[in-house]
This record gives structure tokens, sequence and C-alpha cells, in this order.
């Protein structure tokens, strides 16, 4: 149900790939400054949920309300410019392109410039400016991605799988800079890491095959146990 | 063969790789952007010959009408790209280029109906020649290779110096990314395909004194220029420079030693390079995506 104060509302979404429906009947709300994960298997539908919220797939049913505004039938760009930015899981940059173009790109859509906060929450960025996004290694990658996602300061992140294929170095710093992002922006995450997600979310939903099962909101229930109870 | 062929025939291969060169540039991006196929910019590339020949006709002065053919390519692809392509852009590669080559046939029927079916001449603008090597060229032919290389570096330029075209290089890698970034693709693959007919219509344009302006003209240089797309890598600037350059240079100087071999030579050189490199000589990130 629409509260009026959430962030990001998402009712009786269904969304099908041809004839097979994928997601059935989800309903998730995000509050401000909330971490809210989303656990399941590999092919629960985390995923799509969070490429249609981010108006890459379009739903067959259901309503996305981002601050008042419907987010159904946007064109992705319209959706990153209300302030939900999907960070994919590919770990994709633009390869051919600096650090610094890419973050170029980031403050051309958003018109934010100001690169202190990502230079803050990744001093290492700086120091990699003038190279070729494609020789960075994976962690670094993921900086750059949750770098130019963070120009602009979105209201709502979907971050997908942003730790996988990480060191451990690198996925606890990524836990504190989720922790320090959420301050200023709300964030849906898709993880396996249960420890990360049980140690920064306020909220965890449980998916499995394209259904939440279960939705976990105390500290009684945000447990490693309680959620490997879903995968 | 006569050595002292050779340098007419290096400058001829380079003007005829400059036009393939202005030609396949417009095909690479559209192709590495949007993934499309856009044959129509062959009817661009027909659409500025005919346009320059028609304005030389009624008021003398080639360069003008080189101005009135770009500006028609470029209302004419925007036009096209608005009323067809921008329905297409997220179906099948084979479903552009059917559409493609129906829209360059339907402009080759409008081109017809206009200008009907007789071959028409546009004399060269500077019929003066200078020596290179001992050897008289055609300075026209030395223009057309210098604007090829002044688009080149703006092309170079603008992909790499402004933030349009450092969107367009980063869409070719990931499009989806770019959009997830809230930047409007849609803009990017009107400005591209409005490059694209520009460039094909300054080809015509260019090319025209060098041949006789017909309808089918574009058909006639369909071959080599998807040669030239295909061995430089789809979607690379890089590659489609190295490749005219390479493809002219066989046209060329092959006939000089036996001329069947201009119309043959280039195939076998695009089978070999894609037997060595299948992607071509800089297309692998492309085709990895």
């Amino acid at each position: 149900m629409n509260t009026g104060s959430n962030l990001l509302d998402v009712e009786g979404l269904s969304v099908s790939y041809g004839s097979a429906k994928v997601l059935f009947d989800i309903a998730l709300t995000v509050g401000p400054s909330q971490i809210v994960a989303c656990v399941g298997r590999n092919g629960a539908g985390k995923t799509t949920l969070l490429k249609c919220i981010a108006g890459f797939l379009k739903p067959v049913a259901g309503s996305i309300t981002a601050s008042a505004a419907s987010l159904v039938g946007l064109p992705p760009y319209d959706i990153a410019k209300l302030g939900v930015k999907y960070i994919p899981q590919d770990k994709k940059v633009f390869s051919d392109l600096t650090v610094r173009e890419n973050l170029e790109l980031g403050s051309y859509a958003t018109k934010d410039y100001n690169w202190e906060p990502v230079t803050t929450y990744f001093p290492k960025l700086k120091t990699l400016m003038d190279r070729k996004a494609g020789y960075l290694s994976g962690g670094e990658r993921q900086m750059l991605m949750i770098g130019r996602a963070i120009l602009g300061n979105p209201k709502v992140l979907l971050v997908d799988e942003p730790t996988e294929g990480l060191a451990p170095s690198i996925v606890s710093h990524l836990k504190n800079v989720f922790r320090e992002l959420s301050k200023k922006s709300a964030l849906i995450i898709v993880e396996q890491n249960l420890p990360l997600v049980c140690a920064i979310s306020d909220k965890i939903y449980a998916m499995n095959d394209g259904r939440i099962v279960a939705e976990l909101a105390n500290e009684a229930s945000i447990r490693v146990e309680v959620c490997e109870q879903y995968l | 063969m006569d050595t002292s062929l050779i340098v007419p025939g290096v400058i001829f291969g380079l003007s005829i790789g400059s036009i393939y060169f202005l030609m396949a540039i417009g095909l690479s991006l559209c192709f590495g952007l949007m993934r499309i196929i856009s044959l129509d910019q062959l009817l661009y590339y027909s659409v500025g010959a005919y346009i320059t020949y028609s304005v030389n006709l009624h008021t003398g002065s080639f360069w003008l009408g080189v101005l009135a053919a770009v500006a028609a390519g470029a209302a004419v692809s925007l036009a096209i790209e608005r009323i067809v392509f921008r329905r297409i852009y997220e179906r099948d590669l084979t479903f552009s280029m059917i559409t493609s080559f129906g829209v360059l046939l339907g402009g080759v029927g409008i081109i017809k109906f206009f200008w009907g079916l007789v071959p028409r001449p546009v004399p060269v603008p500077i019929s003066e020649q200078m020596s290179i090597f001992g050897t008289e060229i055609p300075i026209y032919r030395l223009i057309v290779i210098l604007v090829a290389i002044a688009v080149y570096i703006a092309i170079w330029l603008f992909l790499n110096r402004t933030i349009i075209g450092k969107a367009i290089r980063a869409g070719i890698e990931n499009v989806e990314h770019v959009e997830g970034l809230g930047i409007n693709v849609a803009r990017l693959f009107t400005i591209t395909f409005l490059i694209a007919g520009t460039l094909s219509a300054l080809a015509g344009a260019l090319h025209a004194p060098l041949i006789m302006v017909d309808p089918h003209m574009g058909l006639e240089v369909l071959a080599f220029v998807f040669m030239v797309v295909i061995i430089g890598g789809l979607g690379s600037i890089k590659g489609t420079l190295i490749s005219s350059i390479i493809v002219g240079q066989v046209v060329s100087l092959g006939s000089l030693i036996y001329a069947p071999l201009a119309q043959m030579a280039p195939f076998a050189i695009m089978l070999l390079i894609l037997l060595v490199k299948p992607t071509g000589l800089f297309g692998s990130v492309l085709l990895k995506r």
C-alpha cells in the first residue's frame, strides 16, 4: 500500500518474458534512507525485478511509484532522471573510455559536476582518472559503476549483485559505502552475500520462483539463519 | 605493369577509398550504436550526387551544389530516421536491413521520377593538374582525399572531445548502460543517423564529377562500401579508415595489373582478412556484446 512517505512503492507487479510469467504480484516499499535487500536463489526473479523498476522491462500488470510519479511505461533514461538509478551486476563499464570520461557521462546526464562524493567514497578512483576503464580490476569497475550512478544524488539506487566476485577487503569497503550512501539515497540491493545483507539491511524481501515469500523487517528476523531458509 | 602508372594509381585508389570511407563511416556508426544495417545510406549518396548535379546546372557553382547536397542529405536522412527507423530500432537486425533496402529502392524510384533514367554528367570543378613524382595528378582527386582526411579528424574530435561523442562511443559498447545513466539514447541515435546521412550525401556530391550520376549509382558501390565496413570491423572508425584505404588501393592497383582484378580482388582480401580475424580488423569488442 502506498503510504505516501515511501520513496518507492511497487504494487501487484507482474512481468513476463513472452508467454512465460517470471514475476507474480510483487509488492514492496522502500522508505527514505532505507537499505532494502532482495535475496533468493538464482532465477528467483531478483534481477528481473530491478530491471523492471529501472524501466528496462515492461510489466504486464501492477504499478511502480517513485515520489508520487508513476514509473510504468517511462523509458529508462527518464526513470534515471527521476532519481531511480540501476547499477547492473555485469560490471561492464565503458571500457574504451577513461575513468574520467565514464564519470563525465554520469555528470552529463545529471548536470551534477561535483565529483567530491565519488572520490570521497572511492579515493582510489582519483589516481585512475586517465586510465581506460577496460583496464580496471573487478573491484575498481564496481567502484566506477557506483560512482557514476551516485552523481546527481539519486533518490533510489538499485544495486544488482554488487559484491559478486570481489575480494573480501573490497566487499568490506563497499559495505561501509552502502551505509554512507543510505544517508542520502535509499538502496535496493540484490545480493547473495547473506552476512553483508544482514549487516546493512533495514528490510529484506526473500524471493522464490518470481514471488516474494517473506518480508523480514525487524532485528530478530534479519539474520543469516533466517535468510538461509529461503535459499 | 607500367611503373609510371603507380603514382596516379595510388592517388586514384586513395580518392576512391576516400569516397568509400565517407559512406562507410555512417554505416559503421549506425551499426555500432543502433545495431541497424542502414542500406538507405546509399540513397543519400545518390541524392547528394543529383542535388550537386542540379545546383551546378542551374547556378554553375559545383561547391554550392556540394553544400546543397549536404543539407539535402541531412534533411532526408533526418526525415527517414523519424518516420521509419525510430519504429524499428528494437527489432531484429535483418528487419532494419530489409526495411532500409525498401527505403533505398523507393528512393531510387523517386530519383527516376524527378531526374529520369539518363545518366547525368557533372563537370569537374577544378581541371588543373599538379605534378607529383613527375606524374600529372588531377587536383580535384587530391581535394577529395583532403576532405576525407578532414572528415576523419572532425569525426575523431567529435567522438573523443565532445560529451555527445563520448556518449556515442559508450553507446557503441552498451546502449542500456548509457540509458541507465539518464542519457536520452533516442537523441544519440538521431544525431548519429544525421551524421551518417550527411556524410553519405557528401560522398555522392564529391564522387559526382568522377562518374556519371545515375539512379542506380548507390547500388553500384554497395558491395565495396559493405566490404569496407566488414573489413574494418563493424562500428570502428579507425578500422573503416584503414579498410577504405585498402579497398581503394586494391581496386585501383588491381586494375593496373589485370582489369578484372578491380572487381574481384577486394572480395579476396575481405575473405582473407575474415579468415584471420572474423570480426574485421578492429571489430572484436562489438561482436562480444
